[in-house]
């Protein structure tokens, strides 16, 4: 390869512009592969998902009991499966990007709705309405924003000391975490654990799922996830400091507001119908940064498919792990997000100190 | 009658601020001109940092007020004021994976309507910015990954795509070696001179506030001490007045030296 000498400092000058071409394109590269990865894996883990247990159909049976004619299997498998494989789908897009609005909110790329406590306030709210007035299912989703929005306050008002320390908001966020989900335990047990409404949302466990519960649960995450792709540009100006996006004309404390009521809405009306699921809203938000980059017009559309892909594959493989018994996805998130959560620890210097 | 010449781009009246029970401001009042470098300067807890804050709409006053353009600036929105006002402040982050042509474009935000790209208009300037601060080179690079000089310039970049008539600067100077802090200053005198940009800004350092500044601001005490053309009012007894230390002055060229040894 022949060289053309320009000289030294301008051939290694020229060389870094070409580098920071390179690594664009790679960038963008990576990004859009992950996109389509993420689409792909959603898919096939759908199909999958559908014909994993102990009825299982193949593919053109399926669709010929869905569109064609009347079979039992099918009609099962629609009954019965179908509605808990679209809540994950739901609910884990909704919980991932709670997770980042949350992330952008704080500054605090550790927060999480299950990890703060939004989860547990948002159950514990579901957990009362589902005990003491079940006519009131309908408002269920409404409780437990209600539920979802006190644990925010608390946590907010609980960690500023003239401004918010990333580690103080997550140490406060455990309390009040603790508390409502103490608070939700111990109701469970004095309720003598046998009502099956309470113990669903308890143990985030989503077997019982009907289409009733796909309804209840579709237009607020739609409604969610569209407002999250409304606010991405105040999420983009949040990274910057206080000041700074006030000297761009951003009132920073409405907008902050806004977007935590967003965040909020999205965790708790997940949590109040496939239950309290830590860690998903941390993790998946953290490879999405890897992949696509921080800006949250990608990151939060990666986010939502990444999220309703992993809570998919947790509850999948919650229900097939041990057959004939089943591991909730809380479970199956908890036991890999908290090693994941340590390591993130451990990587990230800011919070060393 | 005197016809006065310009109006002043900002005028502040009768300026008090308090936290609590300590008065930091005293009822300051000053002028800022159109199209000249102002410096404020001053002791450790004279009050500089809060007029600047007063000024930039980040405190409230609790008596006086602060005109823009004969307006008073509480009674301005925050994008409005944007429109009319740049800042950049002394301490800044951002996502570490920002490159230096998105985080300009941020610049464009109050100018920007809901739900749109960025228009010719804002290109123009985003690119116009770019240029003048000498950044164009380093447009896709990650901001994270500039030395603490470049990365000045991509703040200030990002201010001056904000396409105000003043720009506001708070210790623009700090954290930079002497190369890069004669760089930055050079940079402002370019965007006052060259663009008839008006430039408030603090500086911890007397000398340089001397040299690249048409008027000083002094604070001590919460009250304006020291006011005019640094040439006509710099003296070992305005120095002592403000830092309450004395200091030989020499001249050199014309221009006031502070002896800060």
């Amino acid at each position: 390869m022949k060289r053309i000498n320009l000289g030294r400092g301008q051939d290694s000058q020229n060389a870094e512009w070409l580098d920071d071409g390179r690594r664009k394109k790679k960038k963008g590269a990576r990004a859009i592969a992950s996109f389509l990865s993420i689409a792909v894996l959603l898919i096939l883990l759908f199909f999958a998902a559908i014909n994993i247990g102990s009825l299982q159909v193949g593919f053109v049976e399926l669709l010929k009991g869905l569109f064609v004619a009347y079979d039992p299997d099918v009609a099962t498998i629609w009954d019965l499966r179908f509605p808990r494989i679209i809540i994950s789908m739901l609910a884990g897009a909704g919980i991932a990007v709670s997770g980042v609005l949350f992330q952008a909110v704080l500054k605090n790329p550790l927060a999480d709705p299950g990890i703060i406590g939004i989860s547990s306030g948002a159950s514990f709210a579901a957990v009362l309405i589902t005990a003491f007035a079940p006519g009131w299912y309908f408002f269920t989703p409404l409780v437990a924003f209600m539920g979802g929005v006190a644990a925010f306050l608390m946590v907010y008002c609980l960690s500023w000391k003239g401004g918010l320390n990333p580690l103080r908001i997550i140490l406060t966020g455990v309390a009040v975490d603790a508390l409502f989900s103490g608070l939700a335990s111990a109701f469970h047990s004095m309720s003598g654990g046998d009502m099956s409404g309470v113990a669903s949302i308890v143990e985030a466990n989503i077997t019982q799922k009907t289409w009733d519960d796909v309804a209840t649960l579709f237009p607020y995450i739609v409604a969610g996830l569209f407002l999250a792709m409304v606010f991405i540009g105040e999420c983009n100006l949040l990274s910057l400091e206080d000041k700074t996006a006030r000297s761009l004309g951003v009132n920073v404390n409405a907008t902050r507001i806004c977007i935590s009521l967003v965040a909020v809405l999205l965790a708790s009306i997940s949590t109040a119908i496939a239950g309290a699921i830590s860690f998903l809203g941390l993790i998946v938000p953290h490879i999405g940064r890897i992949l696509v980059g921080s800006d949250h017009k990608a990151l939060v559309p990666f986010s939502a498919l990444a999220g309703a892909f992993t809570f998919l594959l947790a509850d999948t493989i919650g229900r097939t792990i041990a057959t004939p018994y089943e591991v909730s996805a809380a479970v199956i998130m908890s036991v890999v997000g908290g090693p994941f959560f340590i390591i993130l620890l451990r990587r990230s210097k800011k919070y060393a100190n | 009658m005197q016809i006065k010449t310009q109006k002043p781009a900002m005028e502040v009246k009768g300026l008090s601020f308090s936290y609590g029970s300590h008065k930091i401001l005293k009822g300051a009042s000053l002028e800022i001109e159109k199209g000249k470098v102002t410096t404020i300067m001053g002791a450790n807890g004279c009050g500089k940092s809060t007029l600047f804050s007063l000024m930039t709409k980040n405190l409230i006053p609790m008596h006086g007020k602060i005109m823009l353009n004969g307006k008073n600036i509480q009674h301005m929105q925050l994008s409005e004021f944007a429109r009319k006002v740049s800042i950049v402040h002394q301490y800044n982050t951002s996502s570490d994976d920002i490159t230096v042509e998105r985080l300009v474009g941020y610049g464009r935000t109050p100018h920007m309507k809901f739900f749109s790209g960025y228009s010719q208009e804002d290109t123009r300037l985003i690119e116009w910015a770019m240029e003048v601060t000498n950044i164009t080179k380093y447009r896709g690079r990650e901001v994270s990954k500039l030395s603490g000089g470049q990365r000045q310039r991509v703040w200030i970049a990002m201010a001056v795509a904000q396409n105000t008539k003043i720009l506001f600067l708070d210790e623009p100077t700090t954290y930079l070696d002497i190369r890069y802090q004669i760089e930055i200053l050079k940079l402002v005198q370019k965007l006052n001179r060259e663009y008839g940009i008006t430039i408030v800004m603090v500086l911890h350092d007397i000398n340089q506030a001397i040299h690249y500044s048409d008027k000083i601001i002094g604070l001590a005490d919460g009250r304006v001490m020291v006011e005019g053309d640094p040439r006509e009012v710099i003296s070992t007894e305005s120095i002592q007045k403000l830092y309450g230390i004395d200091l030989g002055v020499t001249e050199i060229e014309g221009k006031k030296i502070v002896l800060t040894v």
